[in-house]
This record gives C-alpha cells, structure tokens and sequence, in this order.
C-alpha cells in the first residue's frame, strides 16, 4: 500500500487536475453554483432545528457554550460532507469508466480525485458555520483546534470509505442501493442533532458499544466540542475512532487494490 | 539489434463466461455455488512477442478474439491474468479518442484537460493549441460546452489532442474507420509523420488497405492465440485463408450466412460449454455484428 501510496502522490498533478475538473463542472454558473452550496446546509440546518430543536424540545438538551442551533450546525456541515462523499462514492470508477480503460495512471486517482473535490466543496460551505456562530451566540476558545483535528479524521475516513464503495459497487451492483439505506440509519445513529450524552444516559449498555464502533462519532464530538467544551469525547471513543478510520483507510486501499483486475475487466 | 520497446511473455487474461459477471447480493446468499458463472475463458492466452522501436505493427484477427484486450494490456489499462508486459516508454492511446472529456467542459478546457491528463505541460498546450484547434476543425466552436459538438468533432479534437503527444509508442484501435474522407486522410498523414519521427505503432484494424499502408509487421490472432508472427503479408494471408476458405464474405449473402459463422466455429469465443446458446438475446446481437464484420473485410479484400 506504502508504493501505490508513493505513486499517487507521483502523480499528483493528475489528481489536481481530476479536483479541478469536478468543481469547475460543479460550479460552473459560478454565482449561483457557489450559492447552492451554502443554500442546502442553510435550509436543511433549518428544517432540523425546526423539527427537532423547536417541536421536540432539543433546544433544552444543548450542552453549554452556545444555542442549539449553533450544535446543530458544527456537526451537521461535516455530516453533508460525509453525506454527499459516500453517496457519490459508488460511482467514482463508474462514471469516468473511459477514462480509466484508456488512461494508464495509479487506478486511485480517481475515487481519492473525488474525495479531493469533496473535501473543498465542504470548505466552501463553512461560511454557514460562520453564520450560525453568531446567530447561535457562539464563543471562540482554543477549543476550535478541535474542528480541523475532526477534519483531518474525517478525511482518513472518507478516502478509505471512497477506495471502497467504488470498487465494491463495480462487482457487486447491489451496494448502490444499500448504501442510501445505511446513510439514512447512519444519520441518527451519529450525534449531530443531539448530544451524544443522551445516548449514554439513555441506550442499553451492548447498544452503546455498537454505536461507539461508528467512527463518525468521535469525530462529530470533535467538531462539537471545538465550541461546546463538555462534548470532547471521551479518551476511549477518541482511541477508538481513530482506530476506525485508520482501518477503514487500510483496508479499503487493499479492497481496492484486490479488485482492481477485476474492476478493470467490468469497466 | 535495439532493445524491444514492448516485450510480452506468455500474456494471458481471462473473462468470465457470462457477460453479466457482477454478483448481486441475492446471488452470494442464495444460490452459492449453484449458478456459478459456468466457467471462464480466456480471450488471450500464452501470447508472446517483442516489438522493437520504430517497428509498425498491425494486428489482424475476427472480431472477439482478443485484440482490442491485447492493445489495452499493452496501454497497461486492463491487469494480465497470467505472463507479463512491459512498455519502456509511454504509450499514446487510440483506443477511445472521446475518453477524458466532459460534455459539459469547453472544446479549451476539453484540450487542456486531456492534453494535461496525458502528461503534457501547461506551457506545451499553449503552444500547440492553435494547432490541435486547426487539426480538429472546431475554430468556431472552441468555447462552447462539447455537450453541443457533433460526435465526429468530439473524434476529431481528441485526435488532434493525442497527436500532439510526444509519446514513444502509438495504439491506434480502429479509429481511423471515423471521420469523413477528409479527415481522414489528415489522420493518416499524421500518423506516418509520427512512424517517420521513429515511433512505435501498433495497429488494430479490418480494413486491408490501411494495415497495408503503415505496417511492415503483423500478428494473426485466432481465438485467442497467437498464429502468425511474421511480415504483415504472411499474418494477412493466413486471415484472408481462414475467413474467405468457406464462403462466409459473400457481399449481399448477409440473410442466408447468418447463422453460418456461429455453426461453424463454437470454438473458443463461443467455448464448448456454451449449451445454452440463445440464453441472452445479446448473444444473436454478436453473432450479427461479427458477420458483418466478416462480410466487410471480406469484401474489403476483394477490392
């Protein structure tokens, strides 16, 4: 894995050109493209802290440090981020299948190339965060460190999760349609619009196990905690998440790499 | 004599059987083992050869036995099975001339991504851009998204866009059968400009007359081995002997030869398992194209 790791990064300017592309595609109609991007979080930041905030009292449940909606928001963009990366992972060989069976380049330039272009297109849309920090009375602290320490986990994670699910979906079609699924599952199962003591307080104890196993929450804790102090995870999660994106980078890449003849022969 | 550029040994690469090879889920849990994909054969086996450099090599054989898989083995885009080969150089590739662009992308940014994506310098484009511009004939319309070209300016910006690569060695897998006359003929002025700079071609195409045109060299492929490895004229008469032998290329015989070529050769494309024949509705499909192919080369070598 180290030598295809080395050859990625030989081949970088192939990898800056596929992030390139992607955004340029992506915001083409420039003003309106960017604004999008700042559109959805903002409305569906609403709708949560509507539903969840307003109607079923959540507002209450915010830890100290800031407003519900403040909470909501320093999780919710990174959970879009995760969202909209593991949904568009299944494709990342599938749609530029030409490309690849005429372009002789290390083969993971192009899930990482989409990865990539994820993690910029969640830059972009942290100027919601920006809005919601003042609207929800946010403080700023040395704890903030924490929100790039979250994103430096999450990428691990979501470039092991992308060398995965689009290898994975060239051989066995069904994952496409699993993976919709299990983000929907996955979405209540992480703390991002609730604190994560209420699952502790109120989950059966083989419960909590499982749903610490998901390494999404360590990090949305991070993100949590870089302006509500008392949601920094606890050792044991932190240890364990971290654990979890390495693995799931490691063994996504060597997923890739066994089904890479395999793939190559289906594109 | 110079160190071959390409050097394949023993290459082999294996498919499976049915052309619906992807697992679905209910398939590994229900029926393990049972409808197992019955069996697998191999499109190219025990295929070897040197190729040295500046040698133009074209590669003849029918439709289905492996030679589009052996030129993306060479481009290194699909992993042998078995042997090997190497390429001591890059490799500029004909394969799929509309590979790498985005429809909704200008014909500039079309270029520029290509162009750099097959590792060309940025300074190096805008140098030659007027140039590929002139070649593909798209002057008018090289800011607008390709999603509006025709599909024969497509072919022709990605040729001109490969062409301009300094690339040691050339696949060109019939492409040239696109394009008008016009077009063509520029294709083919290029391409010897290349051969005469020393480059190394290998060329995959039915049509008699172009093989004949650039290649010295040629390699029959039959049903996945290697036959002939001799001048280009010894590999086209041994294909010439087996297609015409029967009277398969009969020009306007299309209805009645139909079924001819399958009956005749349930060897290794069609394999020996291949009971249920008329399973897959694709299955007639091939047959069809591959006769036609057959009734244009044919007929191509009457000319």
């Amino acid at each position: 894995m180290a030598s295809r790791a080395v050859a990625v990064w030989q081949r970088r300017e192939v990898l800056g050109l596929l992030i390139r592309r992607d955004l340029k595609v992506k915001y083409q109609q420039s003003i309106l493209g960017y604004f999008w991007t700042l559109l959805e979080p903002f409305a569906f930041a609403m709708i949560y802290w509507f539903v969840f905030g307003v109607l079923f009292g959540g507002k209450r449940t915010a830890p100290p440090g800031g407003d519900y909606i403040l909470f909501l928001v320093s999780g919710f963009l990174a959970w879009q981020w995760f969202n909209s990366n593991v949904a568009e992972s299944t494709g990342a060989l599938k749609k530029q299948a030409k490309l690849i069976t005429t372009m002789k380049v290390p083969r993971e330039v192009f899930p990482i190339g989409q990865a990539g272009a994820k993690i910029i297109e969640f830059l972009l849309s942290l100027p919601v965060l920006v809005i919601f920090f003042f609207v929800g009375h946010g403080h700023i602290s040395k704890d903030i460190i924490w929100y790039p320490v979250g994103m430096a986990m999450q990428i691990v994670l979501l470039t092991g999760v992308t060398l995965l699910m689009s290898s994975l979906n060239i051989v066995l079609r069904d994952v496409e349609r699993i993976v919709r699924i299990f983000l929907r599952a996955m979405f209540y199962l992480s703390p991002v619009i609730y604190p994560y003591h209420l699952v502790m307080t109120h989950a059966p104890e083989p419960m909590k196990i499982i749903y610490e196993l998901n390494p999404m929450v360590g990090i949305l804790q991070l993100y949590h905690s870089a302006f509500f102090p008392t949601e920094f995870p606890p050792t044991r999660l932190l240890i364990m998440s971290i654990s979890g994106c390495l693995l799931i980078l490691v063994f996504g890449w060597w997923l890739f790499k066994k089904l890479e003849p395999a793939v190559l022969k289906e594109l | 004599m110079a160190e071959p550029i390409i050097k394949a040994r023993n290459l082999g690469i294996k498919f499976a059987r049915t052309r619906r090879r992807k697992l679905s889920v209910r398939e590994l849990v229900i029926s393990r083992g049972k409808r197992r994909p019955q069996g697998e054969f191999w499109p190219l086996r025990g295929i070897s050869f040197d190729i040295r450099p500046g040698e133009a090599v074209g590669v003849v054989g029918r439709n289905g036995t492996g030679k589009s898989t052996l030129l993306k083995l060479i481009a290194g885009v699909l992993i042998p099975d078995e042997g090997s080969v190497t390429v001591d150089g890059k490799v500029a590739p004909l394969l799929e001339l509309r590979a790498g662009f985005n429809e909704e992308l200008t014909g500039r940014e079309n270029v520029y991504l290509l162009a750099s994506l097959h590792g060309m310098k940025n300074s190096e484009i805008d140098k030659r851009f007027d140039e590929i511009v002139e070649f593909a004939e798209v002057k008018d319309f090289i800011d607008t998204p390709l999603r509006h070209y025709s599909s024969g300016m497509k072919v022709r910006l990605g040729f001109a866009v490969i062409a301009q690569l300094s690339h040691p060695v050339l696949l060109v897998d019939e492409v040239l059968a696109v394009g008008d006359k016009q077009f063509k003929k520029k294709c083919y002025a290029t391409i010897e400009k290349m051969l005469a700079d020393g480059r190394t071609l290998l060329l995959v195409s039915h049509n008699e007359r172009d093989l004949e045109r650039f290649c010295t060299r040629g390699l029959y492929i039959r049903e996945g081995k290697m036959v002939v490895d001799g001048t280009l004229a010894e590999a086209m008469d041994a294909y010439n002997k087996d297609t015409d032998g029967p009277p398969a290329g009969k020009p306007g015989a299309r209805k009645p030869g139909a079924k001819k070529p399958a009956a005749k050769k349930p060897a290794a494309a069609k394999g020996p398992a291949a009971k249920p024949a008329a399973e897959k509705p694709s299955g007639d499909g091939q047959a069809a194209a591959e006769q036609d192919e057959i009734s244009s080369a044919g007929s191509a070598g009457k000319k």
